[in-house]
């Protein structure tokens, strides 16, 4: 054999293959219903997702908070023409999975099947979705399943930080501090009425969009939806946006006390960024380098260079509002403290400092690169589409994102992020063991501590 | 109405190396990404006593760079190339593998092959003693501080006995993390990571001739090793459990749950499609028989739901989870569930006709993802050395009678065959 291969270093790329993002086919029914088609031929498969963006959980008052997602829960219970259980047995034997659940910003129900079957497929969510018939025993089923599931939120450490931490960061009032799926006060009161209702309101054709991603091309979608759709009508109320005011204007200190747990959840945030701001692709380059990659700021340190954690990440969740911008970890309890300050650190130097030209340009690389990874499945393929539809977002929005990435520079991140990220207002939540913790975080003096009981 | 074509045709080319090393390429130019994935036919199996979660903790250190790639190369390149990447660590096998934009398949290659011929050249204690404190919060994050986090633990120690392979957890335990030595790591990867020890997959876009040339360029120059060694300890434990072992434990758990294991044969006996089928109709899904019964109608579970783990080593296992209301008394939960698995022995042929449209369509989908397609291709190669079971897994699945499933419900759902690990909530601790 001879010399080898030179292994000094990476290789270098090939030619570029091309990747052109597919087509969007936009068209509406006769009920008036706005349906987008992406065909893609890879594999004989295709997903279907109605997406109704008037029966988010943003949309309810807080008192009711949970009813879209009990409503999207409790429509497996049967419709008019079937019960729950036949109802489960015809999407078996369609080979179909068919899912409802309500977020923030829209409910979602989707499905999907081998291309051979789609249109039985779409034909039965579409029963389901429009034709529910809400038997008050699957009624009380489902509301025990919520409440159940609540409960065991309680006792999971970051399940139980995710839903404390949001609650601190917003003012009270505000939807985005409260659980996605509502509270045990909120949920128990729901009943067939109040679904019915909701499902009333909620899904209807204006208002709402179909997205059909798979081996499938509009024609045929158009001549199988109208069919499955014919006779629906009216519209929905799409509400405001939520306004997202922060709970306090300091940074303060807040621990959860979970006695004997041998990690802390730690959540570093506040208010962050709507989806439609124009910083949108600056600050998805931000905070791919502050914590959005393995190879990030917060990872390199609180990870790799101190082994306080098996992971730590920063978010923005971008919804339709000002959802949290959120630095999120699980920590040895007894360097909590240490994390705290690691964390907070990794912040404020990215504020006063921002990226490096290096990072910036290997973050947009990133994004820009793995946006097609992010296109390889019919139901990501859907599930991207709809969020054009959902956030306003103008029909090119969908082909220009790896442009808007790499226009993205080191100024321009920067600013983004000092615009959204204020460290000095950071709210600094700790799941963990009060006792172990709190004295440590009391000498770190980065704010008020306040303990709280589960 | 005609059924399509059972076979699903995805082409496919095999290659071995001199070395040993077995190279799958699986063309599909439809989309501009290469999926890259290696198999080493080693896992927590193979621990010897003493150093439980080893298995583990060397595959961290499989990212801490080698003698070309700095710690953290692996991912700062395919980051930066527009990848994505992980691994990971189970009972029989370790995996590894990064998707990646197609033009970047030889830095994809380059990274795998430098750190299976040129590992240890990079190994530094400091670097171990950090994954160790990485490893040690990813058991405290996963296990330690979740309700029902030891659950796998009391599973593996009722169903297998102390010498079997599979009494141990992946994650293992502090004191044998505590105990892993440089040398440990030098003479697993000595014994385990050799090219004839693996199988290298690459799926998507790029041809088969091309990616045997490249594979023949980075890993053809990696010597082989010798054949790894048997895996330790008694594998045969016998078919059935013979007995109904159980652990109760008062937790700090917000809801009663069951865990039940039953012993079933490995993934390559010829009765495991049955037994996949009968674990599908139990409890996947909610025209699943446990959904409809405990779920719906009977209203003593939240949730119920039934997995056959396809595992190689002398036998596997079928788990069932079932997970009941604050008021759900265990015992009547237990009872449940147990007349659910005795009643399988008389599945329908509706069920099983509609278990079997089901099982298809799933299996096709699970193939969207490149990066799926190539994990199930190396798998394929690993076990049975035959990749081109992917294209007969139709076939496999419509050749499942309701005899099939019958018998195999007969023969493993019995109560002597039932591992019972049961949560009760010890009232809130707080």
């Amino acid at each position: 054999m001879s010399a080898g291969p030179d292994r000094s270093g990476p290789p270098a790329p090939g030619p570029l293959r091309p990747f052109r993002v597919p087509p969007i086919h936009r068209m509406r029914l006769d009920s008036g219903l706005p349906v987008s088609v992406v065909q893609v031929p890879r594999l004989p498969v295709v997903t279907a997702a109605f997406v109704f963006r008037g029966a988010g959980e943003s949309a309810v008052d807080v008192e009711r908070a949970g009813l879209p997602s009990l409503t999207a829960d409790a429509l497996e219970g049967g419709t008019t023409r079937r019960s729950g259980t036949a109802l489960a047995e015809a999407l078996e034997a369609a080979g179909a999975d068919a899912s409802v659940a309500a977020g923030w910003d829209t409910t979602t129900a989707s499905v999907s099947c081998l291309t051979d079957r789609w249109a039985e497929g779409l034909d039965l969510l579409a029963e389901m979705v429009l034709a529910p018939a809400f038997p008050d025993g699957e009624v009380d089923r489902s509301r025990n399943q919520a409440l159940a599931r609540i409960r065991q939120r309680s006792k999971d450490p970051s399940a139980l930080a995710a839903d404390r931490s949001a609650a601190l960061f917003y003012a009270d009032g505000e939807p985005y501090g409260r659980p996605l799926r509502g509270t045990e006060a909120s949920v128990r009161p729901l009943d067939r009425s109040a679904l019915r209702a909701f499902a009333d309101e909620a899904y209807r054709p204006e208002g709402a969009a179909l997205v059909v991603a798979g081996d499938v091309d509009a024609d045929e979608v158009r001549e199988v939806a109208d069919g499955v759709l014919a006779g629906w009508s009216g519209g929905a109320v799409v509400p405001a946006p939520p306004e997202g005011r922060a709970r306090f204007e300091e940074r303060t200190v807040h621990v959860i006390h979970r006695p004997g747990s041998v990690q802390s959840e730690l959540r570093l945030g506040h208010p962050g960024a709507p989806r439609t701001t124009p910083d949108h692709p600056a600050l998805v380059v931000a905070n791919a380098v502050l914590g959005g990659t393995f190879g990030s700021r917060l990872n390199m340190n609180l990870r790799e260079t101190r082994g306080f954690t098996y992971g730590v990440r920063s978010q923005f969740a971008f919804r339709r509002g000002p959802g949290p911008f959120t630095v999120s970890t699980a920590v040895d309890t007894d360097v909590t403290a240490e994390a705290v300050r690691e964390a907070l650190g990794e912040v404020l130097r990215f504020v006063a400092d921002g990226p490096t030209d290096d990072e910036v340009r290997s973050a947009r690389d990133y994004i820009a690169g793995v946006f097609p990874l992010q296109l390889e499945t019919t139901g990501r393929i859907a599930g991207r589409v709809a969020q054009l539809m959902v956030y306003g977002l103008p029909d090119d929005a969908w082909t220009r994102y790896r442009d808007d990435i790499r226009a993205v520079d080191r100024a321009g991140a920067h600013e983004a992020f000092r615009r959204w990220v204020a460290p000095e207002r950071l709210t600094v939540v700790v799941v963990g063991d009060a006792e172990a913790v709190t004295p440590a975080l009391e000498a770190l003096d980065v704010g008020p501590v306040t303990v709280h009981d589960r | 109405m005609t059924k399509p074509d059972a076979g699903l045709g995805f082409p496919m080319e095999r290659h071995t190396l001199g070395n040993g090393l077995r190279v799958v390429a699986a063309p599909d130019p439809s989309f501009p990404v290469v999926a890259i994935n290696l198999w080493y036919g080693v896992g927590s199996r193979d621990e010897r006593p003493g150093r439980t979660g080893f298995a583990h903790l060397f595959e961290h250190m499989m990212f801490q760079g080698s003698a070309h790639v700095e710690k953290n190369g692996h991912f700062e390149h395919v980051e930066r190339a527009g990848g994505s990447l992980n691994g990971s660590t189970w009972y029989d096998r370790t995996n590894y593998y990064e998707t990646l934009p197609s033009h970047h398949l030889d830095l994809g290659l380059w990274l795998e092959a430098d750190r299976m011929g040129f590992m240890l050249d990079a190994m530094t204690q400091e670097k171990l003693d950090n994954q160790r404190d990485v490893v040690k919060n990813e058991k405290r994050q996963r296990y330690d501080n979740q309700p029902y986090g030891d659950w796998d633990e009391h599973v593996q120690r009722l169903t297998w006995p102390e010498d079997h392979p599979y009494h141990h957890t992946v994650i293992g335990s502090m004191e044998d993390l505590d105990a892993a030595s440089l040398d440990d790591v030098a003479e697993f990867f000595r014994t385990y990571y050799v090219p004839n020890n693996a199988v290298l997959t690459v799926a998507g876009d790029a041809d088969p001739r091309r990616v045997f040339e490249a594979a023949e360029h980075w890993f053809g120059d990696i010597p082989a090793g010798a054949a790894p060694p048997p895996v330790p300890g008694r594998i045969d434990a016998g078919p059935v459990l013979g007995a109904t072992p159980r652990a109760d434990l008062s937790r700090d758990v917000p809801l009663p749950r069951l865990i039940v294991a039953l012993r079933i044969p490995p993934y390559t006996d010829p009765r495991f499609d049955a037994v996949d089928m009968a674990a599908q109709i139990l409890g996947q899904g909610r025209g699943s028989r446990l959904y409809r019964s405990l779920v719906r109608e009977k209203r003593v579970a939240r949730a119920a739901s039934t997995y056959a783990l396809p595992l190689v080593t002398g036998g596997s296992m079928m788990l069932a989870f079932v997970t009941g209301y604050p008021e759900t008394d265990l015992a009547e939960l237990e009872a449940a569930l147990g007349d659910e698995l005795d009643s399988m022995a008389d599945v329908t042929d509706a069920e099983v006709e509609r278990g079997r449209v089901l099982a298809e369509a799933r299996e096709v989908r699970g193939l969207e993802s490149m990066a799926q397609r190539a994990d199930v291709l190396s798998m394929y190669t690993t076990v049975f050395d035959d990749p081109g079971r992917l294209n007969d897994a139709v076939t496999r699945i419509r050749a499942v009678d309701t005899d099939d499933v019958r018998a195999v419900s007969r023969s493993f759902f019995g109560a002597d065959n039932r591992a019972v690990v049961a949560y009760r909530p010890s009232g809130d601790a707080s």
